[in-house]
């Protein structure tokens, strides 16, 4: 393909990556990339097809950006409307076609129909003390967003432990009682199940930061089932308290 | 389109009418490059006081004054550069501006740079992981239901999520960010389109950034931030097909213009309206200059965006005319009532304003802008008078004392004002960029100012660069997050980002899985929204009744029943602190005037009714049941 039509190329081969990359479960860095190639192709080719050279610099950016992001939104509509789901698969699809529409209707329109071929220019020329204020810019900017997540990451939450006895919606029949731990260390518990407040089942439970305890509970006649949850060593005071109907004795 | 017959924005305080000193003087001004690496280290600060507010200082007024350094570190370079008196080149003042924008997003991201906390991003969240789970649009979303009926960011978000595999939160911050940034960037080039002068150009920017949503709503995840590119770009398209030069490519254009209008229409309602409002006064300024060609482009686009909106609400969305329809009418009811001679009960300045520094700020905010727009005014009728986008950009700026009597005199007229100011302050800041260019330009002669040109012209700058902070530290100062909130931290009852904790996350993830979406929950105002997103429940907006009384009272039953409430999540913190908004519940008759905590048996009383259910406790928060109590459904 001659230098003219590279812009074509590089928006079909762009196109043509993506499709593969996503066929071959291409890990999420080389999606992003070829992803956001791709999302900025059709913008691209829009902008040659409907305006050409008239637009430079900053606006022709501008315009590129602007149909790139309005494809995604009327081509989803589409999407939907012939009832394709929005998933990787029809997004690709989409772009992908619209890009080697584009392509197609770019290549014929400057082979018959007169239009500009692709030209490069860069014209701005940013001395190189200059870049290197941006570079480091963006890796002080970048320092400040790192600085963030990490403070979120580490900030401080006070440890919570999550207790529920709930009807099961597949099964009437069965209560779905619980227990998660979330105090960020591993927690040892007594679970207590009482039947018309009398002991019925007891289990010593141990979890880990994050781990999940569930039992399936037998909902038997119009007893009152509830459960006390006990944070060894206090067997004293319940930690958390769930039941199936109100009682005179609230939890903890 | 040209300027007019001379641009002023050509012009700097000291400008080539002297010598031709800029280009020496550009040589040793303060690179860009330079301005970019002071704001990065602004963001940089501001990010450390986020930190600090996280790790338990939040309350300490070093880190709220850290935050505040970082904010001037991004704020004054800019502003200087842009009303220096050394000649800055397209590009820089593109730049200049583009750091601006890009360093305020930055701060924004660092103040969540984990998951989306603000309510109105969870909304726009919970349709876009719907779209992600469904592959379907227009699932219901209990929390904001129009949401779904104007799914563009989310379309964009989903998109971008599936195929790079990003998560939505990711996705949803490249998607809002690079929206926000072309925004900025459509609206320069169409003021300097306008102007003729980039300088008019970057300084109507950086007034722009002053807007009190510039640097939280316009930049979030939210349908309004990705719509106001279409807006803008329909806008560009319009201004260059009634260009000579456009000749060959007016289809083109117009297709451009058609192609951002539906993507308007079907990104966000309020825009759509507005896209339509200003190409109506386009025409207007175009009639008025006798510009038949842009009148006929612009009136034939806005009525073809109009019909496609009024189609989309039709066959679409015939829930916006009921959402949009409470703050309208009460608006106008408002200014009937103040128009008859009565009062509507709307204070100057609301307690929610803040402090009374916070108030001065604004007033302050209010008077340069009021003071600058007339001056504009006068800038136009001298020099862009035959120019139909200044006549329009003039006519528009009007808007500016109409939102500010909506804001001071209609009672509940902020929201509408709020909503409006992204619109109004376009024209407004254009304006005003004309005034503040004229006001520092030497060719003025100030009445009583004796002073030779070159004295006085740093002075001038000054005054012009300090009021420009003075009006975009008020937009921050009363914009988002709110003073009480302004650093990130601990848990704050009926906060906004300090209420969503894992512990709220964690109980909503909970109802969602064991119970189900799209239950009918009560809730306080600040769980409402971690529920109603993460926990997919619709939620009760009026249900203060259930909360205050020690006991479970007839109104409350009354309630329940009316409004099929099936669970009652209980945040027992509501017994230990304020409420950090002034309201403990999204409907608060006592909002503002709480001087205690709840007591602790106006939460608990659920345990003692009969038939009520204790389903789940994590230590603050419990959820009750009322499915089997006598008052559900009967």
């Amino acid at each position: 393909m001659a230098r003219s039509q590279a812009d074509v190329a590089a928006t079909a081969l762009a196109a043509g990556l993506a499709c593969g990359a996503a066929a071959i479960g291409a890990p999420t860095a080389v999606m992003t990339v070829l992803g956001l190639a791709l999302f900025v192709a059709p913008g691209y080719l829009l902008c040659q097809l409907l305006v050409g050279s008239n637009v430079t610099g900053l606006e022709r950016a501008a315009v590129i950006a602007g149909l790139a992001l309005a494809v995604p939104v009327l081509g989803g509509l589409i999407l939907y409307a012939t009832r394709v789901p929005l998933h990787r698969a029809g997004w690709l699809v989409l772009l992908a076609g619209v890009t080697f529409a584009g392509d197609l209707a770019l290549l014929l329109r400057r082979r018959f129909g007169g239009g500009a071929p692709f030209t490069w220019q860069l014209s701005m020329h940013v001395p190189r003390r200059q870049l290197a204020g941006f570079a480091a810019a963006v890796v002080v900017a970048a320092g400040g967003v790192g600085l963030a997540r990490i403070g979120a990451a580490t900030q401080p939450q006070p440890g919570f432990t999550q207790l529920w006895l709930s009807a099961q919606r597949k099964n009437e029949h069965f209560l779905s009682l619980g227990v998660q731990n979330d105090q960020g260390q591993t927690t040892t518990y007594r679970l207590v199940l009482l039947r018309d407040g009398r002991a019925s089942v007891t289990w010593n439970i141990t979890l880990a930061v994050g781990r999940t305890w569930q039992r399936s509970v037998p909902l038997t006649g119009s007893a009152t089932v509830a459960a006390s949850l006990y944070r060894l060593p206090d067997l004293t005071h319940p930690y958390r308290y769930v039941s199936t109907a109100s009682t005179t004795v609230a939890g903890p | 389109m040209t300027a007019a017959d001379e641009s002023i924005g050509q012009r700097p305080a000291v400008g080539s009418g002297h010598g031709g000193r800029d280009d020496a003087s550009a040589a040793h001004s303060v690179p860009v490059s330079v301005v970019a690496l002071i704001a990065a280290f602004g963001v940089l600060i501001a990010a450390a006081a986020y930190t600090a507010g996280r790790l338990g200082h939040a309350g300490s007024p070093w880190a709220d004054r850290s935050y505040w350094l970082g904010q001037l570190l991004i704020l004054t370079p800019v502003a200087a550069r842009l009303l220096s008196r050394r000649a800055l080149s397209a590009a820089e003042t593109v730049t200049l501006i583009v750091v601006l924008t890009v360093a305020e997003y930055l701060v924004k991201v660092c103040y969540s740079p984990a998951a989306f906390t603000y309510a109105d991003e969870l909304m726009h969240w919970r349709t876009a992981t719907d779209i992600m789970q469904t592959g379907k649009l227009f699932t219901p979303n209990n929390l904001l239901p129009i949401s779904p009926y104007y799914s563009g960011l989310e379309e964009v978000t989903t998109g971008v999520a599936s195929i790079t595999g990003l998560s939505v939160f990711t996705s949803g911050l490249i998607v809002a960010g690079v929206a926000h940034l072309l925004f900025v960037c459509l609206m320069f080039t169409l003021f300097r389109r306008v102007s003729g002068s980039h300088r008019v150009a970057g300084v109507a920017l950086l007034l722009y950034a002053s807007e009190s949503l510039f640097a939280s709503f316009d930049s979030m995840f939210v349908y309004q931030t990705l719509a106001l590119p279409f807006f803008g770009l329909a806008l560009l398209a319009i201004c260059r097909i009634a260009e000579p030069e456009a000749a060959g490519s007016r289809t083109g254009w117009f297709t451009v213009a058609v192609l951002a209008a539906f993507a308007t229409v079907a990104t966000h309602h309020v825009t759509s309206f507005l896209l339509v409002a200003t190409l109506e006064v386009v025409t207007l300024g175009a009639l008025l200059t006798r510009d038949r060609k842009l009148a006929a482009w612009a009136s034939m686009l806005a009525l073809l965006s109009a019909a496609a909106f009024a189609a989309w609400i039709a066959f679409v969305a015939p829930l916006t005319s009921g959402y949009l329809q409470p703050v309208i009418t009460g608006t106008l009811q408002g200014i009937r009532v103040l128009l008859s001679g009565g009062h509507t009960g709307a204070p100057p300045f609301s307690a929610a304003n803040g402090p009374l520094e916070n108030e001065a700020l604004a007033a302050t905010a209010v008077v340069i802008m009021s003071v600058l727009v007339p001056v504009g005014w006068r800038q136009v009728r001298l020099r862009y008078r035959r120019q139909p986008w200044a006549v329009a950009l003039a006519i528009g700026a009007a808007s500016w004392y109409v939102i500010v009597a909506v804001r001071v005199f209609v009672a509940d007229g902020s929201e509408l004002a709020g909503r409006a100011s992204t619109f109004v302050f376009l024209p407004a800041a254009f304006m005003a960029a004309l005034a503040v260019i004229r006001l520092t330009d030497n060719s003025l002669r100030w009445p009583l100012v004796r002073v030779d040109v070159r004295r006085r012209a740093p002075v001038v700058v000054a005054a012009a660069a300090a009021a420009a902070l003075v009006l975009v530290l008020n937009g921050l100062v009363n914009g988002w997050p709110p003073y009480w909130e302004r650093l990130p931290g601990p848990y704050q009852v009926a906060g906004a980002e300090r209420s969503v904790g894992p512990e709220q996350v964690a109980s909503a993830d909970w109802a969602l899985a064991v119970l189900g979406p799209g239950n009918r929950f009560a809730t306080d105002e600040g769980d409402l929204p971690v529920l109603g997103s993460y926990g997919d429940q619709d939620i009760v907006g009026d249900d203060q009744v259930l909360y205050t009384s020690p006991i479970f009272t007839a109104d409350a039953a009354y309630l329940v029943q009316a409004q099929s409430i099936g669970y009652v999540l209980v945040d027992r913190q509501l017994s230990d602190m304020l409420p950090a908004s002034g309201q403990y519940f999204p409907v608060d008759t006592n909002a503002g005037r709480y001087t205690r905590p709840l007591p602790l048996a106006d939460l608990t009383k659920f345990d003692r009714v009969p038939g009520v259910a204790r389903i789940y406790d994590s230590g603050n928060i419990v959820i009750y049941d009322l499915q089997g109590s006598a008052y559900y459904g009967s």
